[in-house]
């Protein structure tokens, strides 16, 4: 293992990063642990939560074995306190945290646990927690991506996929308008604004906006607010091509002007045979074959979610 | 979002150069293309059809200096002009420019283009001027006419094309619109 040479900090305090995405099998795992690792290698002292819903196989993608201790033991209180639960992945730094295969899902996690989890989620001694969303956009999912620093969402060149992000961006920054909603009828403008066929017309952000604009007058301020802070990183995993890494530039431009969010192209990933291979041998590409043309673009993906840099344009 | 100049709708500043402008355009037809993934879900076909033409448009105009350069006035945008050779006033007039007879109405321009058999087609190959907007000068579609400032321009190129002198057959037929067309 060849050392690489730590980055200035530049995320002076601890970070909660997240990667969703809305669809299954596009790989969130796998670049949830490949990201995890490179940003240890980088120096960052990291712990993986993984909060997929429907399979928690992070360990999987590490080369580890099933954990024995998992979120769910803390959640049950079997176990008194969060660090007990992250067990050793062998890379120096790196930390994992096994969901429960019930960890997010709205019937089993009390909105008193969510918070305990949260708390002590943020008060882990490390640099970075990354979070594993696993698929899907529930209350319990959006808002674990609504409090983090750094949230992602994963796509891969495919219309579902893009159609399951636009739907993964819309469901999380509504849910956080929901709550800053200074009155009853705004938040209701708000629960109507998911539901097509809404009576104020409304389909996007903006559209929003204008419609709280028209019937609460001088009551958008705090939402304009939200949805000026509110910063999805894409991140364009299994590419083939350059029209497939341009993706990531249309989606972004996509989000100005027609939702009118601002996010970025934080990076994208390579379809890889390399990977596949790996994951069928139960061993972390990134470890195996730390050149591979997806190692190398893991690599630099963490680079620019370190210095909070994007991809830019080739017309910029 | 309201994308109000041009630079707007390709994604750039005012001041990009021509290779930046040309490859804004080219992201923005694959951004708004049949078929992008990008788009997929978000806009309608027809919104996102019309967000192409509105690409296209944004890319006819600024793509040529001389067009760039009225468009950049009407935004009230100073750039300095590049050198240019002393230029004849005259130049690009076919010798022997014509006025129009008649009053320059769409059907009159219509009339003289038949005569000398030239087709909407050829026009618009010569004038790069697209059919569609020729058949509206014609027809006197006004709703659908460019605003003023393209119109002109326009008008220019399919008198031209026809032999006629430019400016003032431009001018004439302007000066026949009604008001705030």
């Amino acid at each position: 293992m060849t050392a690489v040479a730590p980055l200035p900090d530049t995320a002076p305090r601890r970070q909660i990063w997240s990667l969703g995405g809305g669809k299954g099998g596009i790989g969130k795992s796998l670049l949830t642990g490949s990201l995890g690792w490179q940003l240890a290698r980088m120096g960052k002292r990291v712990v993986l939560v993984d909060a997929d819903l429907g399979g928690a196989n992070l360990h999987t993608c590490l080369g580890l074995p099933a954990p024995t201790l998992t979120m769910g033991d803390f959640i049950r209180r079997r176990v008194e306190t969060i660090e007990e639960v992250a067990q050793e992945t062998g890379c120096p730094g790196l930390r994992l945290i096994s969901g429960a295969s019930d960890f997010l899902s709205a019937a089993n996690i009390k909105h008193q646990q969510k918070v305990r989890v949260l708390n002590r989620i943020r008060a882990l001694d490390v640099d970075i927690v990354l979070i594993d969303l696993g698929a899907g956009t529930s209350f319990n999912i959006l808002d674990f991506f609504l409090i983090s620093d750094v949230g992602m969402l994963a796509v891969v060149p495919e219309p579902t996929s893009i159609e399951n992000s636009y739907r993964f961006i819309k469901s999380a920054l509504y849910r956080r308008l929901r709550e800053l909603a200074p009155t009853e009828g705004v938040r209701e403008i708000v629960d109507g604004a998911l539901d097509q066929k809404n009576p104020w017309g409304i389909r996007t952000p903006l559209d929003l906006l204008a419609a709280v604009e028209r019937e609460a007058p001088g009551q958008s301020d705090a939402l304009k607010e939200a949805i000026a802070n509110f910063n999805p990183r894409f991140v364009v995993n299994q590419v083939r091509g350059p029209a497939d890494i341009a993706i990531g530039h249309q989606l972004v431009t996509a989000c100005t002007r027609h939702l009118g969010i601002r996010a970025t192209y934080a990076g994208f990933v390579d379809y890889d045979d390399t990977v596949w291979q790996c994951v069928r041998q139960r061993r972390l590409f990134m470890a195996a074959f730390p050149h591979c043309r997806a190692a190398e673009k893991v690599s630099r993906l963490a680079r620019a979610l370190l210095q909070n840099d994007g991809l830019v344009p080739p017309h910029r | 979002m309201d994308l109000r100049t041009h630079y707007d709708v390709l994604g750039v500043e005012p001041a990009a150069s021509p290779e930046q402008l040309e490859r804004a355009y080219r992201f923005c037809l694959d951004l708004y293309g049949e078929g992008s993934l990008a788009m997929y879900s978000l806009l309608e076909p027809e919104e996102t059809r019309e967000a192409r033409e509105r690409v296209e448009e944004a890319y006819w105009v600024v793509r040529d200096p001389a067009r760039r350069r009225a468009y950049d006035a009407t935004l009230g945008l100073e750039r300095p002009q590049p050198p240019t050779l002393p230029v004849d006033p005259f130049a690009g007039c076919a010798p022997g420019a014509v006025e129009l007879a008649e009053p320059v109405t769409g059907p009159a321009l219509r009339r003289f283009r038949e005569q000398k058999g030239i087709g909407l087609r050829e026009i618009s190959l010569r004038s790069k001027v697209g059919v569609r907007y020729l058949e509206y000068i014609e027809q006197e579609r006004h709703a659908l006419l460019p605003p003023p400032v393209y119109l002109r321009g326009f008008l220019q190129e399919y008198a031209r094309a026809l032999g006629l002198e430019p400016r003032r057959t431009a001018d004439a037929y302007m000066a026949l619109l009604p008001p705030q067309s």
